[in-house]
């Protein structure tokens, strides 16, 4: 009795075992076999994502992919060129500045149609255009664009025009996505704020863009259609699907195995794992953001009432100079960044080919130098090895980094060596961002490090540095503005305003250079160095990706859909261009009769043994 | 187990009370049963808790310092007038926040700071992947745990109850996101001559309809790893507690009488030892059945779980306090609730708690 419970225990116990394996093995068949039954020919393009698109409503959205999801979805009038961010035609095949320069024509592509098979005409942009200048909640994503424009009249089909305050550039790169007016018409500005904007019912979004929004599933993926409607043409992927993974090594192994195509914003660790792995292209990609040290030059209100706790020292363009000279922007790039990194220099990254300027008498590393700065201002080295200004000050500086990223903290470390060798110590504090934007706001700093994400258009970056974007008081709490580093100058904000106005862009551009300059002079920022976005991408499955700018630029979340438009499969092997689309498959079904059976089993073992029990009682 | 279950658990529903309470009438029972009094008591009392945490909840986020609306548009080109009026939904009186607060706390009309949409919306979204995978791992881990810790505790020192403990203290002692690192390299990604059997996260495929036995497949294939993780974690926790009030109750006197009616081993074990070891394990698991809405954040991260987790971290950046209230509100209640049933269950398995 005894020994044979136990045989049955022992057999229970391997049927068990045996389920638990064959039940994962099924869709690991399934894997081998991705395309489901039917829609074998269509090609996936699968992105890893490691911020879910927050949501598909283009006027709440905030994170950087639902601007990638937007940008599939809708069109704009214009677009940033691939090639070196040159205006190019999007739903505009051309524009015009009026001679009086009181409006602007567009000339809207004819015969166009939304994926719906409505037609898509110039109403459709003037519509979108007085809903955000007009609107309320839909001024959050586009207020910036529209703040010049008055109002938007289609007279025509194809004619599109938009009335102007004043002159200005912003009018070449409108980055306002156009909206159908026959479905937005029905959601008022109220209901915006929570309208979803996702499939129902089967039925897609309704867009204009090369990708139709087909489903989704919050905080898993998103899943895109080709729309044959575009105006560039039905771009050669079938589908693209955004895919959300939680962390970074997820990515790098699911990109490893096959799960997604493309995976970007890499560690150094991460995509040096990853190249030489067999089907995978790994590629550092010149990117827009620039890290830095910034100076407290003055914490004050816009009014110029001084606010925080600011040293005195670092008011001294002298000393700001010598930290300049002290910092090693290259060993910067190359042991913090890991290589994916090149020095620094001014605010807008050398990327923007146009506008960037390349200073012609850089400050290069020298220590030396650095010493002799300080020597000639004035600020003699003490007993301990840290100098003393010419006020009896010791030469001691707070230096702020961010708990968010680790090369933040290594870089604060290094600074803090360097000013140590020319007599400057340096409290070094890591800190949240949160607080770091609260410490930096009330001016209650010296030093700190953070950086920007540029945009093409130069307007935000340069209004960092200007005397309005300092910090404001609201009944007694202070409320920081864009400026971090409180850098203020008359003469500065007089060529901030030019530029606003100059709608000739080799004009603008020399503006824009003059500025750079300027800032460069002064020190408020010393600029460490322009990060790369590491990307690796299954090139045994894709390839024609376009980089923004040519030739080594971003592959995807560019100003535009480029890649998206001009990627194609790789055709030798047609079935492993899909990306894995589990579906019903007969594995999984097999699997799931053998589950069942092994538990009916145990059950009917578990059943059976029960009378033995009692019959001893 | 993180840090904050073990906390609070040290502070869950009443263990077993010490001198038993004499009979008495209770002034106020009006001729209710003592258990109806009972459970009044404990639900007056939980609500009452519940209300506590409603007020603290509203006040305690608000102390944190920050300022939002900067810290989410940084970056972002947002005119002046738009930012007045996001900051302006921030600077109403705080009476007045806290009245529309009181009226309801999930109300539509409550948004995130941070992503500009109601509350409630992005609760409701993240909440039922959570309860799933939670919900699911507690009832697999409590019932394996408990059947090992009975087979354990009952053959203390024998070779099973060697090998148990010494597999579930190693279980106990490990950090879950690691050992669901671990499981994810070897069935997710494939090693050791294994294929990449399991999909690396996310709760199910795109392009499969989940409302088909497809779908419902699809999701039960994403569970697994996840799953097996959390229920490895805790079934340790339960097996440990069990078998160890087990043992307790070796030497009682009642097992002695038991045995001695000439029952079976196994009928001892079953009708009197097990009953009476079960409570500490029972309380155990409704504490942690009230963390089931807090999710395993960890997890979560590692298997890139879309639940209520990563919410609650991604609102302390700002801080989202609107968003921060609504999701500790219903942790709160989650825990308090579990507890009441925990009381109330306690009352139905051991007769002296409600006399």
């Amino acid at each position: 009795m005894r020994t044979g419970r136990r045989r049955n225990a022992w057999a229970a116990l391997v049927g068990a075992i045996a389920v638990a394996l064959a039940l994962p093995l099924v869709p690991a068949s399934a894997e081998e076999t991705p395309s489901s039954s039917g829609t074998a020919e269509k090609t996936v393009f699968t992105v890893g994502i490691t911020q879910d698109v927050d949501t598909t409503n283009p006027f709440t959205g905030i994170a950087a992919a639902s601007f990638e999801a937007y940008q599939m979805m809708y069109p704009t009038l214009t677009e940033y060129s691939a090639e070196d961010f040159s205006t190019v035609p999007g739903l505009a095949e051309s524009w015009e500045e009026s001679e009086d320069q009181t409006y602007w024509t567009y000339k809207i592509r004819p015969g166009l149609k939304w994926s719906d098979g409505q037609p898509l005409t110039a109403r459709d942009a003037a519509y979108t255009f007085n809903r955000v200048i007009n609107g309320d909640i839909e001024q959050t994503n586009y207020g910036g664009y529209t703040s010049t424009i008055t109002k938007a009249v289609a007279e025509d089909d194809t004619t599109l025009k938009l009335f102007v305050k004043r002159p200005s550039p912003i009018m070449y790169h409108l980055a306002v996505y156009i909206l159908p007016e026959h479905i937005w018409k029905n959601i008022d500005g109220k209901q915006a704020k929570s309208y979803k904007n996702e499939p129902k019912d089967g039925e897609p979004v309704v867009g204009g863009g090369p990708f139709v929004l087909v489903e989704r599933r919050k905080g898993e993926f998103l899943r895109f259609e080709a729309n044959p409607n575009f105006y560039g043409g039905k771009p050669a992927a079938d589908e693209v699907v955004f895919r959300v993974y939680k962390n970074t090594d997820a990515i790098a192994e699911a990109l490893r195995k096959g799960e997604i195509d493309y995976a970007n914003d890499l560690s150094a660790n991460v995509f040096n794992s990853l190249e030489g792995a067999e089907g995978i292209t790994t590629v550092p990609s010149v990117y827009s953001g620039f890290n830095q040290i910034a100076f407290n030059m003055g914490a004050a209100l816009t009014d110029g009432t001084p606010i925080g706790n600011g040293s005195k020292l670092v008011l001294d363009p002298q000393v700001r100079l010598a930290v300049a000279q002290a910092i090693d922007r290259q060993v910067l790039a190359d042991k913090v960044y890991g290589g994916f990194a090149t020095p620094g220099s001014t605010v807008i990254p050398p990327l923007y080919r146009d506008l960037h300027l390349e200073p012609a008498d850089p400050v290069g590393f020298d220590l030396a130098a650095a010493n002799a700065t300080l020597d000639a201002a004035g600020y003699t080295m003490g007993d301990d090895g840290v100098r003393v200004s010419p006020d009896g000050e010791r030469m001691s500086l707070r230096l702020l980094g961010r708990q968010e990223s680790s090369e933040s903290q290594k870089v604060v470390e290094y600074v803090k060596d360097w000013l140590g060798q020319i007599g400057i110590e340096v409290d070094v504090r890591i800190v949240s961002e949160d607080t770091l934007y609260e410490k930096v706001g009330n001016g209650d700093f010296d030093m700190f490090e953070w950086g920007w994400v540029v945009e093409p258009d130069p307007d935000y970056q340069l209004s960092t540095f200007t005397c309005d974007q300092r910090s404001t008081d609201d009944d007694g709490t202070i409320i920081a503005g864009l400026s971090d580093s409180f850098y203020c100058d008359a003469e500065y904000d007089k060529l901030y305003e030019a530029q606003k106005l100059q709608t000739d862009p080799a004009e603008r551009a020399a503006v824009v250079r003059q500025m750079q300059q300027m800032l460069y002079d002064s020190n408020a920022y010393v600029v460490t160095v322009y990060y790369d976005n590491p990307t690796a991408y299954r090139s045994d499955r894709w390839t024609n990706f376009t980089p923004q700018p040519a030739p080594d630029g971003v592959l995807l979340f560019q100003y535009g859909t480029w890649s998206y438009e001009s990627i194609t499969p790789v055709v030798e092997d047609a079935g492993d261009a899909t990306s894995t689309a589990a579906g019903l498959t007969p594995g999984l079904i097999l699997g799931a009769v053998v589950g069942g059976v092994g538990l009916f089993l145990i059950g009917y073992w578990l059943g059976r043994r029960r009378p033995s029990d009692y019959d001893v009682e | 187990m993180s840090l904050i279950q073990d906390v609070a658990g040290s502070g869950g529903p009443d263990p077993i009370p010490g001198p038993p309470p004499l009979p008495r009438k209770e002034k106020g029972s009006r001729g209710l049963s003592p258990g109806a009094t009972f459970a009044l008591r404990k639900t007056g009392a939980a609500l009452g808790t519940l209300f506590f945490v409603l007020v603290v909840n509203f006040f305690l986020f608000r102390l944190l310092p920050g300022d939002p609306i900067g810290m989410y548009t940084r970056g972002r080109n947002v005119p002046p007038e738009q930012l007045a009026e996001l900051r302006a939904e921030l600077n109403r009186p705080v009476l007045e926040q806290f009245l529309t607060y009181l009226r309801n706390p999930f109300a539509s009309t409550i948004d995130s700071a941070q992503f500009n949409r109601p509350v409630w919306e992005l609760v409701t979204e993240r909440i039922w992947p959570t309860l799933l995978l939670v919900g699911t791992a507690i009832v697999l881990a409590s019932i394996i745990g408990v059947w090992i810790g009975i087979k354990a505790g009952w053959k203390r020192g024998k070779s099973f109850d060697k090998v148990s403990t010494g597999v579930t203290l190693t279980l106990y002692s490990m950090p879950e996101f690691w050992l669901g690192m671990i499981l994810l390299i070897i069935f997710g990604v494939g090693a050791f001559g294994l294929p990449g059997m399991f999909p690396i996260g996310g709760i199910s495929s795109p392009g499969v309809d989940t409302s088909s036995l497809a779908g419902w497949l699809d999701v039960a294939w994403h569970m697994v790893l996840p799953v097996t993780t959390l229920t490895l974690v805790y079934l340790a926790e339960y097996a440990l507690v069990m078998r160890s009030s087990l043992v307790d109750e070796m030497d009682e006197d009642y097992l002695t009488t038991a045995r001695a009616k000439g029952l079976m081993d196994r009928l001892v074990r079953r009708r009197h030892a097990v009953p009476n070891a079960l409570l500490p394990t029972v309380t155990l698991i409704f504490l942690n059945l009230g963390f089931t809405v807090s999710g395993a954040i960890t997890v979560e991260t590692v298997f890139s779980w879309p639940g209520l987790g990563l919410l609650s971290y991604e609102a302390l950046r700002g801080p989202d306090v609107a968003l921060l209230q609504a999701i500790f509100l219903l942790f709160s209640i989650g825990v308090v609730l579990a507890n009441l049933v925990a009381d109330l269950l306690y009352a139905v398995i051991d007769p002296r708690v409600r006399s």
